[in-house]
């Protein structure tokens, strides 16, 4: 079984490799797309490099539910998240800090989630269920 | 050489456009994977000759309608010689004939080969190029996506359908330094153009400002450049090469 520290030093390395980006710009509340200059494509490849990396299967929209609450007013008021958008999110982001979002609820701040410790969490989540 | 040990696959290779920029590739120092569907002689001259030139050049049959065969040849590409570099969609045909009476098929099978093709071959490489952020996509279009004549409605359609691809395709890969761009030819000497230029005479030649046709090394030259590290900042750009003739100018 991999420490939380393991599974976070690969998963930098991942990112390193992924984004070209230096080891000492990626910290843990590092956001992939604000910090680390992310785009949609960089998703995908983070996606297939974890899974190698890890020997782990990440379903579609199960690691990064970017677009969850595409243009459904259930979830969405206003550009925010209403309360059944944010139970949603909790039930399909357990891995997910989501304190600082509930203050927002901004859906345009949603990518602020996906950040470094997320990830981490997330494999360790994985690895755990393996 | 400006493409020195590049790997190129360029597809519809053969003949017309293609060998043109097939030859051109192999001079500036590429290794060329051929990819052709039927003309097998045509295929082996050109390898033949390319390599007397001291060229590397090899040719690989493939359907290009069928997004597997693609993957194959990708995938049979980056064996011989490794990752690719770049890609050349190429391969088209016609089906002319007025609308109200064309068949399904004559649709289907320019859509197929011009627009589904150029898909399964970008779809093959695009990843793997995102990746190695290193990349270059030419897709040959016609300026008949924007200057077009009766009978190519389905010609014209998967044209400019293909204008459209390479303007959004290169959105998705700029940031990892793969770049995506089209080349309108206008008439062109080859086969393909032959049925038409028979049937209209030297009234194309006299549209043309510059009276001329252009030759499959007028479109190459232009490959080169687009597949060169010079054509770096340039992407989702469409360049009509057609000696003038998409100005609309009349003569007097």
């Amino acid at each position: 079984m991999k420490t939380q520290e393991e599974i976070y030093l690969k998963v930098s390395s991942t990112l390193v490799e992924a984004l070209n980006v230096d080891e000492d710009e990626i910290e843990p509340s590092s956001t992939l797309q604000g910090d680390l200059g992310a785009e949609s494509i960089d998703f995908l490849d983070i996606v297939f490099r974890l899974e190698r990396e890890f020997n782990i299967k990440i379903p579609r929209g199960e690691l990064f539910p970017e677009s969850i609450f595409q243009g459904d007013p259930e979830f969405v008021e206003n550009g925010k998240i209403t309360d059944k958008g944010l139970n949603e999110l909790e039930t399909k982001m357990p891995f997910a800090d989501l304190s600082t979002f509930k203050k927002s609820r901004e859906v345009s701040s949603i990518g602020d989630l996906f950040t470094v410790e997320m990830i981490t969490k997330y494999i360790q989540g994985k690895l755990a269920a393996k | 050489m400006r493409l020195k040990d590049q790997v190129a696959i360029v597809t519809g290779g053969s003949r017309g456009i293609g060998k043109g920029i097939v030859q051109a590739f192999a001079q500036e120092g590429a290794k060329v994977a051929l990819v052709f569907k039927g003309s097998q002689a045509a295929a082996d001259a050109l390898v033949a000759e390319a390599t007397a030139a001291g060229g590397t050049v090899k040719a690989y049959q493939c359907d290009v309608t069928k997004g597997e065969d693609a993957q194959a040849v990708v995938d049979a590409v980056e064996k011989d010689w490794g990752p690719i570099n770049i890609l050349v969609n190429n391969a088209g045909i016609i089906r002319d004939g007025l609308f109200v009476r064309m068949e399904p098929a004559d649709w289907n099978a320019v859509i197929d080969t011009n627009l589904n093709g150029t898909f399964n071959f970008c779809r093959a490489v695009a990843f793997a190029m995102a990746r190695q952020r290193k990349g270059r996509i030419i897709n040959v279009s016609s300026i008949a996506a924007d200057h077009t004549n009766p009978g190519q409605t389905n010609y014209a359609a998967s044209k400019g359908a293909i204008n459209a691809f390479t303007r959004a395709l290169a959105t998705e890969l700029a940031s990892r330094g793969v770049t995506v761009n089209a080349i309108a030819p206008g008439f062109i000497a080859t086969d393909m153009s032959e049925a038409v230029r028979n049937k209209a005479g030297d009234i194309i030649t006299k549209m043309i400002p510059m009276k001329r046709l252009g030759q499959p090394d007028d479109i190459a030259k232009v490959a080169v450049f687009l597949a060169s590290a010079d054509a770096a900042y340039i992407t989702g750009q469409v360049i009509k090469v057609d000696g003038g003739l998409s100005l609309g100018a009349v003569a007097v």
